[in-house]
């Protein structure tokens, strides 16, 4: 049993870590029916929705996938494989992992409350993260045993408003290629999410390479068809329209979940649709993601600092792989308790 | 559009809408004139990346302007051109994107204003010939006129202003001198660097400002376009500010002259252009250049400039079209969509105005008022992407119906106050003059123009906004335009004004003759224009009834443009020129020009329908069938209207068969209607020449196809009358009325000129080809690289491709090699050697350039990313303007459904 200790943050304050720029290698789609598909088949466009509008609308007829199987890294592994053999060369990449997996550990210096079980394995110099299943189902079954505070909507609903404002936003076609009773007729479309659009992306923290899988929802205008071109992606949040000081306080610490998320996949920027208590949505922002850790650090409270996300991401990651990289094979398990000060890595396999 | 007093009207309720243009003069440093550096930051506080000529707007005034010396040659009128675009550019130093639109083709809808235009255009100048003429004549005869200055042609033929016409060499001249300025700035002036240029010359179809359009919406389909372009247009047409509306970008503004500028230029004399003596005095001498071009002949203060800010009518209507608790939600984009589509109703270059809808009468708020109070029933708008919902429509159609009568009795009524009024103040002055006799200090002279009430600054008088002409480019821009300076509203119904003008309404040779032979050769002149007005003869006029009554109390003159001076001098006693009085004119002067005329339709009295059918159209006034048919061609015109300015001309075959508008109670059944266009081809340009161009024009057109126009056998000598007759149809001055010119029949038309297209010359023919839009810019633009290395390099790819829209800077759309143009050559000025210079080698490149193509319609919406600035309105304008809109419009029995 290995430890690494998240306290005392000051061990990573200062600049950060050297980033590289995240860069598209490869995408795939998962098709209205959740079909895998090794293309950009459900790329969306986004054209923002008329105000106000009831994001509960159409919550009985939600088209919920169940994901209760456990999926590991194929989508993503499948992906990397098909651009192997088309490319005729391997992917090297020190760590391969979903981009869900990289928040929770770029995110623990200030998420206290967060706690996560991973499995890592080891194959070829690489390290292949992902969650540990059976842990997401318990923490799942147990968030939604909780009845809802008194008042409050429960948390399938509020997933659903998530959702619900996707639809609200996105379009299947540029909009000047779509037509206008499509724009119009989006808040009468039946919310899914089975289709997904995902990035698989080339980035670097501090010396790790990665390759990350994870959904975008839109982008601001069209791929660029030199790749090497950064593409305008657009991430879409719904957050409550803050009204209290401690509400501002809440939405900048989800701040730092949205800038975590979109930095890693190198989503330009964020549009956050803001709710009522009731779930109607009343007004959008749009962030650029870049700006928002000097934001928050100059005009916020300053409950979180970026740099010390990245050079604890930049730490913790060559702890792994100094931990785990060298051995041949077996599965380890990360794990981080709330507001444990450390983080456990140990072989389970 | 053709809503003529649209500027005025809408400057006048919106107030805030316009602001003067502030212009960076040169500064001189050691009397050596240091050039403005246009890289420097805008002084309008505001950069704008693209900036729009609707170049008619700039050749006309250049060529022919309404003030000041003619230029003497087309290489002038050229010079011109450069000098006034270089000014524009300078106002608005576009920082990405200019483009330059000239007239191509019209489509059919349009020729039939193109054509009275240039018929009335053609007796007009052949009248100013021909007094010059007379004049030269009566010079000669009494050895004023050395013979040199004879022979020197400084009295000159007037210019053909109908050569600016597509398809005439002059245009090929225009086109190749813009490519050569165009080039010669991207090299020699380094704010040019960053510019793309886009010519759309006269070979490319489509009228200037809509091929604009269309390149506006063919970015904002673009998906990298962005939303928050500022975009400028320069234009004269009035209807800029409607397609600025329409093209649902907030960032937008119109810029023109301001128009309303009193200008403390010299006048000059009409016959010779020059100034320092009237038109009595001229010599015929030629004139003395000013500096090296004659530039400095107009080193008078230039007119200023002033902006339409389409952003802040948006804020205007985004209140006064705001309905309180509708059934749906409000969109303001559809509203002003909607707002646009009932301005048509008052005026449009395509259709004549309804009878009940005028200007001046707020014909714009009785829809909008009417508009407001459908609304709710309606369910939503009357017009969706350039679509026209035909039941919606029939409400308002309907609601005007209702307030019909209404407005034309209250017409009369008010009418008859004034008529009234000016009478009896005339008397007074003539009783007040009996007694100061001699005061000749021109106090409350019944001619001086009264200000309209919310006159602007300055205290200049204000135009009868109803009298305002059609706008046509380069004329009546100007404060020298009798329309904008001399005929007030007040002045047009005071009778004693109106025949003041006549009176003195005779022709320039004629006052010459007075002044220059005195008594007896003045009688015989007068003797002489009576008899030429007397042989245009009542008969000739179909129409009959009222225009031929009407007539007699304006001008004898039915063509006469009249010009500020001449009002001027009227009432100085100075003779009054370039007043053509013209035999095809149907007035007669017979008729006591002090007394109104009878008005036979009588729009105020019952039966007026009868009347109105029977007369304007000869049809049998029991035939509502026919009514009916009229009104549906009425409104297929609008729908037409419609689809032209949201979507692009949606038939270039279609047009109103009608001198005549319907009214409103005419049209039935709207929602039983079905609409659909046949999209047609455009014209070839000799076509449209041939469909729009007087016979004395022919000038402009290959020799080959003359003798359709002039040979008495020629299958369609119909088609070029002469003489035509005009109605003044219930309007006061000639310019208002309707030329009854026969309507083109496009196969007949074609299948004469079938007929010689074989004998045309090469040049000939590639002059009536279909051209290409050309993109310039400069060899250090990002751009050059990356389309040099397609079409120049070794490893060249297609001779087609589309645009990186990252390279290009966001221009949008495909490029194709020139063949013309090849890199590294010279650039040199293509008409005379050394007036432009010549450069060894051009460091600017041209491609063709094609707009990204949509099969799309276009949607009225705004684009994601929208930014708006700070509003322009503040509380005080808000709360004035929400008072107005519930009250405005609602003169004539509009009452509000929910009340
Ligand atoms: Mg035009």
């Amino acid at each position: 049993m290995a430890e690494f200790r998240i306290q005392p943050l000051a061990r990573f304050e200062g600049s950060s870590a050297a980033i590289r720029r995240p860069k598209e290698i490869a995408c795939f789609s998962y098709d209205e029916n959740h079909q895998l598909r090794l293309d950009d088949s459900s790329l969306r466009y986004y054209y923002p929705p008329r105000l106000p509008v009831d994001l509960s609308q159409g919550f009985d007829t939600f088209k919920n996938l169940d994901d209760n199987a456990d999926d590991h890294l194929d989508a993503l592994l499948t992906t990397i494989m098909e651009m192997e053999k088309k490319d005729g060369k391997r992917c090297e990449a020190d760590v391969v992992t979903w981009r869900g997996m990289m928040t929770k550990i770029m995110a623990a210096p200030f998420d206290y409350f967060n706690d996560f079980e991973m499995n890592a394995t080891c194959f070829q110099g690489t390290i292949f993260l992902e969650e540990n299943h059976s842990y997401k189902l318990a923490e799942k079954a147990e968030q939604n045993s909780k009845p809802p505070r008194p008042g409050a909507h429960s948390q399938q609903m509020m997933s659903y408003w998530g959702y619900k404002f996707e639809t609200l936003c996105l379009l299947p076609a540029p909009w000047g290629e779509t037509s206008r009773e499509y724009i119009e007729g989006r808040e009468n479309e039946v919310v899914s999410n089975y289709a997904q659009y995902c990035s698989v992306v080339k980035t670097g923290i501090g010396n790790i390479s990665l390759v990350l899988g994870g959904e975008v929802d839109a982008v601001w205008d069209t791929k660029p068809t030199d790749p090497t071109q950064p593409t305008n992606w657009i991430e879409l949040k719904t957050a409550a329209a803050p009204l209290t000081p401690a509400d501002a306080l809440k939405h900048e610490r989800k701040l730092l979940k949205f800038w975590i998320q979109s930095f890693l996949l190198g989503v330009p920027r964020i549009v956050v649709g803001f709710r009522s208590a009731s779930g109607i949505l009343t007004h959008l922002e749009e962030l650029d993601t870049r700006s928002i850790p000097g934001n928050v650090k100059r005009q916020g409270k300053a409950s979180w600092d970026g740099n010390v996300c990245i050079n604890f991401a930049a730490a913790f990651l060559d702890a792994l792989r100094k931990t785990i990289g060298r051995g041949e094979g077996g599965v380890w398990r990360i794990r981080r308790r709330e507001r444990s000060p450390v983080i456990e890595i140990w072989k389970v396999e | 559009m053709g809503v003529p007093a649209l500027f005025r009207w809408l400057s006048q309720k919106y107030p805030k809408i316009i602001s003067p243009v502030i212009e960076e003069q040169p500064r001189e440093i050691e009397g050596e004139e240091v050039p403005i550096d246009t890289r420097g930051p805008n002084p309008n506080g505001e950069e704008f990346d693209n900036l729009y000529l609707d170049m008619n707007g700039i050749v006309h005034p250049c060529s022919h302007p309404e003030e000041g010396p003619p230029p003497a040659t087309e290489e002038e009128m050229m010079l011109a051109v450069f000098e006034y675009t270089e000014r524009v550019v300078k106002m608005v130093r576009p920082r990405k994107l200019m483009m330059i639109a000239v007239d191509g083709v019209a489509p059919r809808a349009k020729m039939n204003q193109q054509r009275s235009r240039r018929f009335r255009s053609a007796q007009e100048a052949k009248q100013k010939d021909d007094d010059k003429e007379e004049h030269l004549k009566l010079l000669k005869a009494q050895g004023k006129l050395s013979e040199e200055m004879d022979k020197s042609g400084a009295i000159k033929k007037t210019w053909d202003s109908n050569a600016i016409t597509p398809g005439t060499p002059f245009m090929e001249i225009l086109a190749m001198s813009l490519r050569y300025w165009i080039a010669y700035k991207l090299n020699t002036d380094p704010a040019w660097e960053k510019l793309k240029v886009i010519i759309s010359d006269a070979t490319v179809p489509g009228e200037g400002e809509h091929k604009i359009m269309e390149f506006i919406r063919s970015q904002r389909n673009s998906p990298e376009h962005n939303p928050n372009t500022r975009h400028v247009i320069y234009g004269l047409d009035a209807d800029l500010i409607m397609l600025g509306l329409g093209t649902h970008e907030p960032h937008f503004r119109v810029l023109r002259e301001d128009v309303f500028f009193q200008d403390s230029k010299p006048r000059t004399c009409h016959l010779c252009g020059q100034v320092g003596h009237m038109a009595a005095e001229c010599r015929g001498e030629a004139k003395v250049k000013q500096g090296q071009f004659d530039e400095k002949q107009n080193a008078a203060p230039l007119k200023p400039f002033i902006w339409l800010h389409v952003s802040i009518l948006r804020e205007y209507l985004a209140i006064e079209l705001d309905v309180p608790s509708l059934p749906f939600r409000f969109d303001l984009e559809r509203a002003l969509d909607d707002w646009v589509f009932m301005c048509f109703f008052v005026g449009n270059d395509f259709l004549p105005h309804l009878p009940s809808l005028d200007i001046r009468e707020q014909g714009i708020d009785t829809l909008i008022a009417i508009w407001r109070d459908n609304l709710p029933v309606m369910g939503g708008y009357v017009t969706k992407d350039g679509h026209v919902d035909l039941a919606r429509a029939q409400f308002i159609l309907e609601g005007l119906a209702k307030q019909e009568d209404a407005i034309f009795k209250r017409r009369k009524q008010v009418d008859d106050k004034r008529e009234a009024g000016a009478k009896r103040r005339k008397l007074e002055t003539e009783r007040r003059n009996n007694r100061n006799s001699g005061a000749g200090n021109g106090y409350n002279d019944p001619s001086t123009p009264v200000s309209y009430p919310g006159s602007r600054r300055r205290g200049e008088p204000i135009p009868d906004i109803n009298a305002l002409p059609t706008f046509a480019p380069g004329q009546a821009q100007t404060a020298a335009d009798p329309r904008y300076t001399s005929i007030t509203h007040e002045s047009v119904v005071n009778r004693g004004a109106v025949t003041n003008a006549n009176v003195a309404n005779r022709s320039a040779a004629a006052v010459l003759k007075e002044k220059l032979l005195a008594g007896k050769a003045a009688k015989a002149a007068e003797t002489q224009i009576h008899e030429a007005t007397n042989n245009g003869g009542v008969e000739a006029l179909p129409a009959s009834g009222s225009s031929t009554a009407e007539a007699a109390k304006t001008p004898p003159s039915a063509l006469g443009k009249r010009k500020a001076e001449l009002m001027e001098e009227d009432n100085s006693g100075t003779p009054g020129r370039n007043t053509p009085d013209s035999a095809a004119s149907p007035a007669t002067p017979k008729t006591d020009p002090d007394e109104p005329a009878p008005d036979n339709i009588r729009l105020w009295e019952d039966g007026y329908a009868d009347r109105y059918y029977e007369q304007k159209f000869k049809a049998d006034p029991k035939d509502i069938g026919f009514r009916h048919k009229v009104a549906h061609a009425y409104v297929e015109g609008l729908a037409w209207v419609l689809l032209y300015y949201f979507q692009g001309c949606p038939s270039w075959t279609w047009y109103y068969p009608y001198h005549y508008a319907p009214f409103a109670a005419d049209f039935v059944d709207l929602d039983k209607m079905a609409i659909s266009f046949d999209k047609g081809k455009p014209f070839r340009p000799y076509e449209q020449l041939m469909g729009v161009m007087p016979a004395a024009s022919r000038h402009t057109i290959p020799d080959v196809f003359h003798p359709l126009m002039t040979d008495e056998d020629s299958d369609i000598i119909d088609f070029y009358p002469e003489d035509f007759p005009l109605d003044l149809n219930g309007k006061k001055f000639a310019w208002q009325g309707v030329a009854l010119l026969p309507f083109i029949d496009a196969e007949r038309l074609l299948a004469a000129m079938d007929t010689k297209y074989p004998l045309l010359t090469h040049e000939q023919v590639a002059r009536n080809e279909r051209g290409k839009d050309v993109l310039l810019f400069s060899t250090r633009h990002p751009l050059y690289e990356e389309v040099a290395m397609n079409f120049y390099s070794k490893k060249q790819g297609a001779p087609k491709y589309k645009l990186n829209v990252r390279v290009s800077e966001g221009l949008a759309g495909k490029v194709e090699k020139n063949d013309t143009y090849l890199p590294q050559s010279s650039l040199s000025f293509p008409l005379s050697k050394g007036v432009m210079p010549d450069l060894d080698e051009d460091y600017s490149i041209s491609v063709h350039y094609e707009m990204p193509k949509s099969t799309h319609v276009h949607k009225s919406m705004l684009l994601r990313g929208v930014k708006f600035g700070t509003l322009a309105l503040d509380h005080a304008d808000i709360e004035a303007t929400r008072g107005r809109s519930r009250q405005s419009g609602r003169h004539f029995g509009g009452v509000p459904l929910n009340d």
